[in-house]
């Protein structure tokens, strides 16, 4: 039977009636229309679907979205502003850390967590803060040297 | 991939998990961080017609440390504990493990309970909690009854908890003077792995440079479940700790290793890394008792 659940998605509020068997990436891409969270591997493993949950990166495709009830979740979509892109965004694009980009929403996602916790992310804890998220194109080294340099940009909005 | 139909079910109190429970028993899953759970779901390996969500509540969240225990609750995620100081402090090898669990992304979801209560072989907070001496607290309608960690696991995915039963809470009893604790794994990559092979140790000394009054070694991976090192603690107990002791003791250990030959590695190498293992996770564990 169908829920009625409230998402606070990227400062919006959506009320979704929902089957207890959909996941929140599956609502959030399907119901919801924002397409930037991907579905990769869909167990947990690749961590494309990142999202942040009450200020926790999570896989999406391993919660129920009737587990999301009453939650506030960023989404890719929800870094960017009318100044323009978000300094990691911006940086993962003038470090071409972006290639095919389907890992690129995740891993910006868990980026965005580390610099919020940790601005001074050094190279090791760079790695660990990114180690849920494959990518199979830029062997990683311009991701971390694009999270490495915004840093040096100053504070993060 | 999509997950199979199911009831979903929301209950705010223990006792009204319990009576769901109790009245679903094998058709129903309780359901914590869901890691394992929506994954074997996702794979077919299981059909619950029933999914019990713990998440609403509060008495199965938050560490809590009184009257010398440490108390985890059941939802409690890898993420909390290794943040948490009163863990870091008192329980390092704890922290070891839940630190390495998983991913970041997994270890925001992943709780204790779902990690003990899957059974996996290769879990990273089962070796620690049981080098403790943790008991497992399972709660369904008729009451509750605490278990040893050393006894609750059967088989992979099998434990000695009823269908009926919720475990709530993880309790520890707050070991006392000179100790230390350890836990190594061991993996092909350094992050997001499956260990190959996982040690944890427990030491406790009498005084701060005497013999060792109790040791505690957990072998994981290389078994069914994980192993209490019998053979290990035997070597150890009432001698001075020393390298070529704890040399000793890793091969003892070895010896009470049933490794498998899978993709990962070979029997054979898991043995000898069990030896390796359990000599750094002791030399380690008295280090920490040192500074205790």
């Amino acid at each position: 039977m169908k829920r009625l659940i409230r998402l606070n998605v990227n400062d919006k509020i959506y009320e979704i009636a929902v089957e207890p068997n959909r996941t929140l990436a599956d609502v959030i891409r399907e119901e919801i229309g924002l397409t930037g969270t991907k579905k990769g591997c869909e167990v947990g493993e690749c961590g494309t679907c990142t999202v942040i949950l009450d200020g926790k990166t999570v896989n999406s495709c391993l919660v129920l979205a009737v587990q999301a009830d009453g939650k506030t979740i960023l989404t890719i979509e929800g870094l960017e502003t009318d100044q323009g892109l978000h300094p990691i965004q911006q940086s993962f694009v003038e470090k071409g850390a972006v290639q095919c980009g389907f890992c690129t929403s995740g891993m910006i996602l868990s980026a965005k967590s580390l610099l919020d916790q940790n601005p001074d992310a050094d190279e090791k804890e760079i790695r660990s803060a990114i180690s849920g998220n494959l990518c199979r194109c830029t062997g990683y080294q311009k991701i971390v040297e694009a999270i490495a340099s915004v840093k040096d940009r100053g504070p993060i909005s | 991939m999509l997950l199979p139909h199911f009831e979903f079910h929301e209950p705010t109190t223990v006792s009204e998990a319990c009576e769901i429970m109790g009245r679903l028993r094998e058709k129903a899953r309780p359901i914590a961080g869901g890691t394992d759970l929506i994954v074997n779901m996702k794979k077919n390996l299981i059909r619950p017609d029933h999914v019990v969500s713990l998440a609403k509540i509060d008495d199965l969240k938050g560490i809590v440390r009184e009257n010398g225990l440490l108390e985890i609750g059941a939802c409690v995620t890898a993420a909390e504990i290794a943040g948490s100081d009163a863990v870091e402090k008192k329980f390092a090898a704890l922290a070891q493990g839940a630190r390495v669990l998983g991913s970041p992304l997994i270890r925001n979801l992943a709780t204790i309970s779902g990690n003990v209560v899957s059974a996996r072989p290769a879990a990273d907070l089962p070796p620690p909690l049981m080098a403790y001496g943790a008991r497992a607290v399972l709660m369904k309608t008729s009451g509750e009854r605490s278990v040893d960690l050393n006894d609750f696991f059967k088989a992979p995915g099998k434990t000695v908890m009823d269908p009926d039963e919720i475990l709530t809470r993880i309790v520890i009893e707050a070991p006392q003077g000179h100790y230390g604790d350890s836990y190594v794994k061991l993996g092909l990559r350094q992050t997001f792995e499956i260990s190959l092979v996982n040690v944890a140790a427990f030491i406790s000394l009498d005084g701060s440079d005497g013999p060792i009054s109790k040791a505690r070694v957990i072998l994981g991976s290389v078994g069914p479940t994980p192993i209490r090192s019998q053979s290990a603690e035997d070597v150890l107990g009432g001698q001075m700790p020393s390298e070529p002791l704890f040399a000793r003791a890793g091969e003892a250990a070895a010896g009470d290793a049933q490794p498998i030959d899978d993709f990962r590695g070979s029997a054979e190498y898991r043995r000898d890394m069990v030896a390796v293992l359990t000599r750094r996770a002791l030399n380690m564990a008295l280090k920490r008792a040192g500074s205790r």
